[in-house]
């Protein structure tokens, strides 16, 4: 495995001179009726590496798709380096990188298809080179021409991890992603999270095995049952929320 | 960008086979029915071979373009693919390309499989015939791919791509059919011209509608 | 109120017309007394393409403004629109019996253009029912709304085409009516009925509209309280203090 991971320059500006890199401002989504965020007002700074924690259905996943304007919010707004979610949602997507569960791989593709199909898609300069780079970053060079559909779960999310390498996003945001890694690939994670911080990139990750990770990360959020729980350490903190005040009534994107 | 995805999905097709095989057997099997249904009257089985021609082809291509989407159902990579910096029209236009590219080649073998099936003279009017096949191609696909997107996500997407779908092809359907019919005949009122064209100005107002609607399919 | 006097007199208006229709007016030489359901027919048949007009901008209205009560109205307009293309349909068809001897005859273009609107929206409606939350219902269905408006003009001029190359018109064709050449009292009576269903619609419209707002005013306070149920169950080290313009500023 090679020492230093490629990851793109971008020129972020120095720490303390750069706004928060996430805020959010009771920032909620309801699926089928139920909360599965019930708002949440946080700020996260720039350059930081935070911890999203919390048991199952805490909406920690729920989150990060917000944020990765996968979803969009039912109340409340949300600001990625500035820009609105809600409002500016293809200005933000140039921004960030997002890992789900699902890895978005086209299985009868190969390795090597599947990330060059991406950097088409990213415009990444230098498109042929940086594949390479990146497959042997996350060790699946010798199985770049093969095809997905063979690949095991741990193979499949170090490739997504590699997809993410080929774009210049200045927010990262990582759902598990120790999940269904052996050592190897736990490893790799753990450099990629030194890579990026070496960077100035803004991570956020959700995590169950909170242990794994008291070396990397700055801070930590608990989420539970949709709602700030608390926050440790540096570079996330909880903000003053409108919605605990009698009579309150949520922001919404939509008039209704 | 619309290239690099219709050729990431002939890549993936060529692989996997999903779309173009089984349709073309389904086709082949829709014409048999109708044989069938119809016969075994030979007159009578050309008389209808282009409204058969036609219905076949509109048949299986509902399927094509639903497997073409299908695709996307790969480990969530539709989600992926809306993450892209991509302009949500070259999405359209990639995704339509592939499914323009199933549909030609579904119409050129069903057009051949009607010429033998039903003793239908294709060679004689071979120009037009292409021309029309080629136009009512380029129509399935933009609103299939419209609709297949509009359903891939849906609960009851099997029955909800042809029930939005087949009502919008209406119009398309009269046009290649009527068309079909004059180039068989030899064009006795002239009336070929008028029906390729609506076939154009379908396939126009039809592609613009779709790229500009597409986004926000996208969106959740 | 206001709403409750224009039913009335919509209600009122019909009644009239439909005594004018029925007795006042002589009934048409060729097709005897069956031209009378022509009056309501076309009327319907108008409306109903009105109201599918409405859905599709009101449709372009949502995505662009993203205000809910615009997916109200394109509600509306499918339901409403529905109904009217339907009732047309059957006045089609009850007139089609007698004169031409069929319920349905395939060279009239308006008949299989408003088949054909009434499957779209039909599909419409059917597929709305798909989605839950509201804001992506909308969105989805606007889309839906607006390529099938975009295909009705198609319709019309695909299936007006068809029957114009075709051998010339049948007899007993609906359009004679619209013939300006018509006399004065069959066209006073037709803009008579169409005023008429037309303040019906309007009522009706008003109605189903004020309708879906409730319903949506009920959906969106169960979203509410769920909302703050939710937070008032989940456990919290520290509650900051609620937000106030003083404590923004602190909070940079």
């Amino acid at each position: 495995m090679p020492q230093t991971i490629y990851v793109s320059p971008r020129s972020l500006g120095a720490f303390d001179e750069r706004p928060p890199a996430v805020v959010t401002a009771d920032l909620a989504r309801l699926f089928a009726g139920s909360p599965a965020l019930a708002g949440v007002s946080l700020r996260v700074d720039a350059g930081a590496t935070v911890a999203l924690l919390g048991p199952n259905g805490a909406g920690k996943t729920t989150l990060l798709r917000l944020l990765a304007t996968v979803i969009r919010p039912s109340y409340g707004t949300a600001r990625v380096d500035g820009l609105d979610i809600g409002r500016e949602p293809e200005l933000v997507r140039a921004r960030v990188a997002y890992l789900s569960h699902a890895t978005g791989l086209y299985d009868d593709l190969t390795a090597r298809e599947n990330l060059a199909f991406a950097a088409e898609m990213l415009a990444t300069p230098d498109a042929r080179h940086r594949v390479t780079r990146a497959l042997e970053d996350v060790g699946l060079a010798g199985r770049a021409d093969d095809r997905v559909r063979g690949f095991s779960a741990g193979m499949r999310r170090r490739l997504a991890l590699g997809r993410i390498l080929l774009g210049s996003a200045s927010l990262v945001l990582l759902d598990e992603p120790y999940a269904a890694l052996d050592a190897d690939g736990m490893a790799l994670v753990d450099q990629l999270l030194t890579a990026w911080r070496d960077a100035g990139v803004t991570v956020l990750l959700t995590s169950h095995a909170p242990e794994r990770l008291a070396v990397t990360i700055d801070g930590s959020v608990v989420l539970d049952r949709g709602v700030v729980a608390e926050t440790r350490g540096n570079g996330v903190a909880e903000l003053p929320s409108a919605l605990d005040v009698p009579s309150a009534t949520p922001a919404r994107q939509v008039v209704s | 960008m619309a290239l690099a995805i219709a050729r990431k999905d002939a890549l993936a097709e060529l692989r996997g086979r999903h779309a173009t095989v089984s349709t073309l057997f389904f086709a082949a099997i829709v014409l048999l029915l109708f044989g069938f249904a119809l016969g075994p009257d030979s007159a009578r089985l050309a008389a209808a071979a282009p409204g058969l021609l036609w219905l076949a082809i509109v048949f299986a291509g509902i399927l094509a373009v639903s497997r073409l989407h299908l695709l996307e159902t790969d480990d969530e990579a539709l989600e992926q693919l809306a993450l892209y910096p991509v302009a949500r029209r070259a999405i359209y236009a990639g995704k339509a390309l592939g499914g323009l590219a199933v549909m030609l080649v579904l119409g050129l073998l069903v057009l051949g499989a009607v010429g033998v099936l039903f003793a239908v003279d294709i060679g004689g009017a071979l120009l037009p015939l292409l021309l029309t096949v080629i136009l009512g191609a380029i129509g399935i696909a933009a609103v299939g791919t419209f609709y297949a997107g509009v359903t891939v996500r849906l609960r009851a997407r099997e029955v909800m791509l042809p029930l939005l779908m087949l009502p919008v092809l209406a119009p398309l359907l009269l046009g290649a059919v009527k068309a079909t019919t004059a180039a068989l005949t030899g064009d006795p009122f002239g009336e070929l011209a008028s029906w390729l064209q609506l076939l154009v100005a379908f396939d126009v107002i039809m592609v613009a509608a779709g790229a500009a609607t597409y986004g926000y399919l996208l969106e959740d | 109120m206001k709403t409750r006097i224009l039913g009335f007199v919509a209600a009122a208006a019909i009644a009239a017309m439909a005594i004018v229709s029925l007795f006042v007016v002589p009934a048409d030489l060729n097709q005897g007394d069956a031209q009378r359901v022509m009056y309501p027919h076309v009327a319907s048949a108008w409306l109903g393409y009105l109201s599918f007009g409405v859905t599709a901008v009101a449709g372009i209205l949502w995505v662009w403004k993203r205000d809910l009560r615009f997916d109200a109205v394109a509600l509306a307009g499918a339901e409403i629109g529905v109904m009217f293309t339907a009732f047309a349909i059957w006045g089609g068809m009850m007139w089609g019996r007698p004169v031409w001897g069929v319920f349905w005859q395939w060279e009239d273009p308006r008949l299989t253009t408003t088949a054909l609107l009434l499957a779209l929206y039909v599909g419409y409606l059917l597929f709305r029912r798909l989605t839950d939350d509201p804001a992506r219902r909308a969105t989805r269905a606007a889309i839906v709304g607006i390529v099938a408006a975009v295909d009705i003009p198609i319709v019309h001029f695909s299936v007006e085409w068809w029957r114009g190359l075709h051998q010339g018109a049948t007899i007993g064709s609906p359009s004679r009516m619209l013939n300006p050449a018509a006399p004065m009292v069959f066209v006073g009576t037709l803009l008579g009925m169409l005023a008429a269903f037309t303040l019906a619609w309007v009522y009706l419209m008003i109605r189903r509209y004020q309708l879906a707002r409730v319903q949506m005013a009920r959906e969106e306070a169960v979203r509410l309280e769920r909302l703050a149920a939710a937070r008032a169950v989940a456990p919290r080290a520290s509650t900051p203090a609620p937000r106030t313009p003083e404590s923004t500023e602190a909070a940079r």
